[in-house]
């Protein structure tokens, strides 16, 4: 058996594979602050027995936790003589734009505790000053004196040669054992230093935290006997050990909303679908990111906190692509200063919630929007919904203001909500130069299976996929990984004529270090499997295109494929190609994954009910162009594959619900999954 | 359902797809650049007008491009829409400061008419900031005399006819530029920008309708308009003043006294800037249309900062100043610095206002300049030709309930990145031997003016000069109720005999050799309040951050500590006195 957990906000789900691949869920709730305990309450409301679990992988929410709700450790910051500011100067930028009394992202280390010692490499990595060790231990006596839980060292050009910090670290843990120590390259080998210094010092800043929390629920499981390799789900689509995501908390950051896109991208290799958008909607956002030929597709632009008028803190490791908007079904709709509706980002969270949920909500939120327009239903709630309460709500908030009544007002939400949602799909489709036309959508999350048919059919797209665990299907995704881990190193080198052996000696290093890390983990080296990209641009740009590139070494013979594929790949994303002009490598990143044994799921059983006994009600729902309709109303759990049917439609599950709209065509696939044909 | 009522959604949606479209383009342009300028910097705007030439959205980059997107289509629609002369396919580039742009000539300005059907819709445009552009000096000229001087002019001219692209004028830029490949590259990754901006409104014109959405901007025109003056509605009625002193010229004209007269009547604001001085001779003059973008940039801080930015929001804005004077200049009046004498302009409007506006809108005077540097020469390793043309970080003012921002752009830019010190010396070949907070004692207060930076450049070979125009050198930034003004800007050298060339405001072209190092030196923002009114435990963390000296805890903050552990000793006299009188 192997078994998946993911902490959400609200609850913690579980999805769990029997050897004879059958699939089972379930869901607690989530026990802040000790996450942990709700992982065992869900894993022993199960029929799990302890010594059956072959290895478990678990998503967490506790480094972003830490991150947003600054409860990490103290930290100190060791960095190169003349740039201890860096880390408050930042980038200087101001997204928002007109606002004269912008406030700036405040630097997670206070000044007195960033402190300078002499030492410089150049751009090239020739060591220009050495080490002074002196300083290293006057840092070390300011940070025993000022109690400092962690620390983090970062050092000009350390991407290109990391020597000093190597050396700094190793003294900084011997004069302060135990304690938690970060070497920006053991998190980026990416240059620019205060994208550097910011991922070295989240990193340090959540170490502690990690650690402990990594180490109950390690310790727990064991007493409960599951004495399974255990994985944790990292932001770059794969899993790692326990053991180095203590070292390396800052790549669990986008822990479990990843493991849903990468599911996704496996959905579709099951069902042979290898071009899907990933679509999930939750309370307070809407995520999407675009799979192409199976692939997930990673960034190391991420950063926490930002938004259109805030510039974040960036962290550069791999993190899954994800475009994700203030949009979920708890977003708040409103009407601006101009006479506008609007819906989100402002959302009214778990508490109070929708003014549907009775804990003290007023405002309009989408989910109320849906239950006055009957594609949810009040009796679906697992508490008490006043619907005259919603009714008011939509009407003073948003029908008064427009002149129009209720339901045409709850409409008028959903087809915000939905604009909202359209722009975000476009942004992972069309911007980047693909044809949704060519894509299935995958819709998970609470709110994914309501709005996602109508959205496809806006971007022309034939097939919603719904998956058969589609409220738990970050956990689902889970079950499907991988361990990966990457490996991105700033490496710059002309294409005009270039050093062959010295890049193919640089893969094959990196290859080295990637199977004896496995090693480690416990993966052997034929279990191991690399995908090789480049970070290319043309000589001149700045901004690089990560390009999948063939495993083979380089040579004078295939060069110009690796050319060619920057070439399509530029164009892909940005509508010109320069074919005149010279290129270039600016980071050589590798992909490596340790191979899990997978049990192949079994098909969805056949359930002694008729498509007419699914039924459980007719309700009226409205439908944008067609108004009110009598529309059937059909109880997922008593579907079985091959039932087809049409729209009008409402697939009703617990706490969430599938729409299919007039002329539509809907099916259940051989796993339980339920397609939707738009007929577009 | 009634389908008029709910026509209003739809054209809701039509906005929201209107803005993402000004989004988009704005990103295509980021990630296509080759000059650094445009993809670290953001040197650059985008946006969308109808076809009367109003701006409809306007993606985030520079501040300082606000209103002139306005200007550019209105100079192509006087040129040739009026005439019949604008074909499908075309595309026009202007960059005339007089007509149309405002700027600077480095500001390139290309406009793609968008065609429906045969028919005009609108335009989509897009300014940016080229690195080069020929001209007599590399970057840009710093002590031009008259615009010939600096760099390659584009009168409103098409660069595209009928969708064949003129040759001639491309061959014209890659003959009188120095980094043509640069300069043409950015040329394409605008042309990029501008053709993903169309494609979209044909696609929305084509599942509305252009009806519809004509009608959606309208709607969209019309409530921005209607907001805006309520918004100006709520300042009290009145005539508010300001007037001050702008720094001496790099030919050592001036300084320059400057005056504004704004005045509020119901929802209307009216600025007036007459009495200031004439235009002079160096390149710190600034055309009308770029004035504008100042006033307009500060109105919307004075209102809501917030607002999607199109031409409805400043239809209750009136802006007067002389022609001839510093702050409408006329040809061949040089212009390359134009932005000093913009942000002059916006700060006594800032200055004026701040007393009068909501608390919370408006900060202390911040450090106003640009901090425009161009470091040029041979790359140490690499031994090819740089240009490394930027803005400097500087000191913000403080606000009534809080500290300045250390190291921010001038407001004149926006999202604006500074460039990393890795990659100063992998690009440029030259040393950074610091970016740190240039800690003064200045601008203090109960809440502090922000820090400004010191970068220090070295060069590594004898083939490097630095240039730059920093404003604020003579005349720091103002404090409010209280708090002390601000530090000045400019750079200085170290030079590698040990000598220390002071700080200066401006210079052009100075020669530097192997081991000299040029410092970027920028100053500290105003202050907002009574430096005694400081709370004594912050003025205490300030000594231990090391942003305040202990010297200064005690005589500007009245603040005793204790040397090693800052412990608060006590204050002094003048402190109590201050305490005594306020309560």
């Amino acid at each position: 058996m192997r078994v998946a957990t993911d902490i959400g906000g609200t609850f913690t789900d579980i999805v769990y594979i029997d050897e004879q691949g059958k699939v089972c869920v379930n869901k607690s709730h989530t026990t802040p602050p000790d996450f942990e305990q709700g992982v065992l309450n869900v894993i022993q409301k199960c029929d799990i027995s302890p010594e059956e679990v072959k290895d478990l992988s678990h998503g967490t929410t506790v480094v972003i936790n830490a991150l947003t709700e600054r409860t990490g450790a103290k930290t100190g910051l060791i960095t190169t003589k003349g740039f201890r500011d860096i880390l408050e100067i930042g980038r200087g930028n101001r997204p928002d734009l007109f606002n004269f009394n912008f406030k700036k992202p405040k630097p997670f280390v206070p000044r007195y505790l960033r402190l300078e010692v002499e030492e410089r490499m150049d751009y090239q990595g020739n060591e220009l000053i050495a080490l002074k060790e002196e300083d290293i231990k006057t840092c070390v006596d300011t940070f025993k004196k000022e109690g400092v839980e962690a620390i983090a060292i970062v050092f000009l050009h350390s991407y290109i040669n990391a020597e000093h910090e190597k050396q700094a670290k190793a003294l900084v843990e011997k004069l302060m054992p135990g304690i938690a120590v970060t070497a920006s390259h053991e998190v980026s080998k990416e240059w620019r230093e205060y994208e550097r210094t910011t991922t070295a010092v989240l990193n340090s800043y959540v170490k502690p935290s990690a650690k402990t929390y990594i180490d109950n629920l390690y310790n727990k499981l064991e007493e409960m006997d599951i004495k399974c390799p255990k994985y944790i789900m990292q932001s770059n689509g794969g899993t790692t050990t326990f053991e180095n995501a203590k070292e390396v908390p800052i790549n669990m950051v986008e822990s479990g909303p990843v493991a849903g896109i990468y599911g996704s991208a496996m959905l579709g290799e099951m069902l042979g679908e290898n071009k899907v958008i990933a679509f999930d909607i939750g309370g307070t956002t809407a995520k999407c990111s675009l799979v192409d030929g199976g692939e997930v597709k990673t960034t190391t632009e991420y950063k926490i906190e930002k938004n259109a008028r805030f510039p974040g803190y960036p962290i550069r490791v791999p993190v899954v692509d994800i475009v994700e908007i203030g949009n979920g079904g708890g977003s708040i709709a409103w009407i601006d200063n101009t006479n506008s509706l609007r819906v989100g980002p402002k959302s009214a969270g778990a508490l109070p919630g929708p003014v549907a949920y009775q804990k003290g909500g007023t405002e309009p939120t989408t989910t109320d929007a849906n239950l006055i327009a009957g594609r949810l239903s009040p009796k679906n709630f697992d508490m008490d919904v006043d619907m005259e309460k919603v009714r008011g709500a939509i009407q003073e908030k948003v029908g008064d203001v427009y002149g129009i009544n209720t339901e045409e007002a709850a409409m008028g939400i959903i087809r915000v909500a939905n604009s909202n949602m359209l722009n975000a799909l476009k942004l992972v489709s069309i911007s980047k130069g693909y044809d949704p036309r060519e894509f299935a959508l995958v819709a998970f999350g609470g709110g994914g299976p309501m709005h996602a048919a109508a959205l496809a059919k806006e971007l022309n797209i034939k097939k919603v996929i719904i998956p058969l665990a589609a409220s738990v299907f970050s956990a689902w995704g889970m079950l499907m990984t991988d361990l990966r881990s990457d490996d991105i190193q700033t490496y710059r080198v002309k294409l005009d004529n270039p050093d062959f052996d010295a890049i193919n000696a640089e893969w094959e290093g990196l290859e080295e270090k990637a199977c004896q890390d496995n090693a480690r983990k416990g993966i052997s080296r034929e279990d191991v499997y690399f995908q090789h990209y480049l970070d290319m641009r043309y000589i001149g740009q700045d901004h690089t295109v990560k390009v999948k590139v063939p495993n083979d070494p380089m040579s004078a013979e295939n060069i110009s494929e690796f050319i060619e594929a920057f070439h399509r790949e530029h164009e892909q994303n940005y509508s010109f190609r320069l074919d005149e002009s010279g290129v270039e490598i600016v980071n050589i990143h590798l992909a490596s994954f340790g191979r899990i044994e997978k049990t192949p799921i079994k098909e969805a059983e056949i359930l002694p009910y008729s498509l007419e006994e699914a039924i459980k009600e007719i309700r009226p729902v409205i439908f944008e162009g067609d108004g009110t309709l009598d529309t059937k109303v059909y109880d997922r759990e008593k579907m079985s594959p091959g039932m087809k049917l049409e729209g009008p439609a409402i697939i009703e599950e617990v706490s969430s619900s599938a729409v299919i709209y007039p002329g539509m065509k809907a099916s259940v696939d051989k796993f339980g999954d339920i397609l939707i044909e738009t007929g577009v | 359902m009634s389908s008029k009522k709910v026509d209003l959604i739809t054209l809701d949606i039509i906005r929201d797809s209107l803005l993402a479209i000004g989004e988009e383009m704005f990103i295509a342009v980021a990630r296509t650049s080759k000059s650094p300028i445009i993809y670290e910097t953001l040197d650059f705007a985008s946006g969308i007008t109808d076809k009367k030439g109003r701006l409809l959205t306007q993606g985030n980059g520079a501040c300082g491009f606000l209103g002139m997107l306005t200007s550019l289509v209105h100079s192509v629609i006087e040129k040739y829409t009026e005439k019949g002369n604008l074909k499908e396919g075309d595309l026009i580039i202007c960059n005339d400061p007089y007509g149309g742009g405002g700027s600077h000539l480095q500001d390139v300005g290309l406009v793609l008419p968008v065609f429906i059907d045969g028919e005009l819709f609108g335009y989509c445009v897009n300014k940016c900031h080229w690195s080069e552009l020929g001209g007599k000096d590399p970057g840009y000229a710093v002590d031009s005399t008259e615009i010939y001087q600096e760099g390659l002019q584009f009168p409103c001219l098409k660069l595209f006819e009928e969708g064949k692209i003129n040759e001639t004028i491309v061959e014209i830029i890659r003959s009188n530029v120095r980094l043509p490949d640069m300069s043409i590259g950015d040329m394409w990754a605008q042309i990029s920008g501008l053709r993903t901006g169309q494609k979209r409104l044909i696609e929305i014109c084509g599942k509305y309708g252009t009806r519809t959405v004509d009608q959606a901007i309208e709607r969209l025109i019309q409530n921005s308009a209607e907001f805006s003056r309520s918004q100006v509605g709520q300042i009290p009625d009145g005539i508010y003043t300001a007037s001050g002193m702008m720094d001496k010229d790099i030919m050592g004209n001036g300084p320059f006294p400057i005056q504004v007269k704004v005045t509020i009547e119901g929802d209307q604001m009216y600025v007036d800037f007459t009495g200031s001085a004439p235009q002079t001779k160096s390149p710190i003059n600034v055309a009308y249309d770029g004035l504008v973008s100042a006033i307009r940039s500060v109105f919307l801080a004075c209102t809501d900062s917030s607002q999607n930015v199109n031409d409805g929001v400043f239809e209750n804005l009136h802006i007067k100043a002389e022609k001839g004077s510093i702050f409408n200049a006329i040809r061949p009046a040089a212009v390359s610095c134009y932005y000093e004498s913009m942000q002059y302009a916006q700060d006594l409007i800032w200055q004026a206002m701040l007393p009068v506006v909501e608390k919370g809108k408006l900060t202390a005077g911040h450090f106003i300049t640009v901090g425009a540097y161009s470091i040029s020469g041979t790359h140490s390793v690499t031994g090819e030709t740089f240009v490394d043309v930027g803005p400097t970080l500087g000191g913000w003012g403080a606000g009534f309930d809080r500290d300045g921002d250390s190291a921010q752009f001038c407001t004149g830019d926006g999202e604006t990145y500074n460039i990393p010190a890795e990659v100063l010396e992998a690009k440029f070949g030259y040393r950074v031997t610091e970016y740190s907070l240039n800690t003064t004692d200045a601008g203090a207060g109960e809440h502090r003016g922000g820090y400004g930076i010191i970068l220090g450049h070295e060069a590594l070979n004898d083939d490097m000069t630095f240039s730059g125009t920093y404003g604020r050198f003579e005349y720091p930034a103002w404090g409010f109720e209280g708090g002390k003004e601000g530090a000045p800007s400019g750079f200085d050298f170290l030079l590698k005999d040990g000598t220390h060339v002071p700080l200066q405001g401006t210079g052009s072209k100075i020669q530097m050799h192997k081991g000299d190092v040029a410092r970027m030196v920028t100053g500290t923002g105003g202050g907002y309040g009574n430096p005694l009114a400081r709370p004594a435990e912050k003025v205490a963390m300030d000594v231990k951050n090391e942003y305040v000296s202990i010297n200064a805890a005690e005589k500007i903050y009245g603040v005793l500590l204790e040397p090693e552990t800052f412990a608060i000793l006590g204050v002094t006299d003048e402190r109590k006195k201050f305490s005594e009188k306020v309560s």
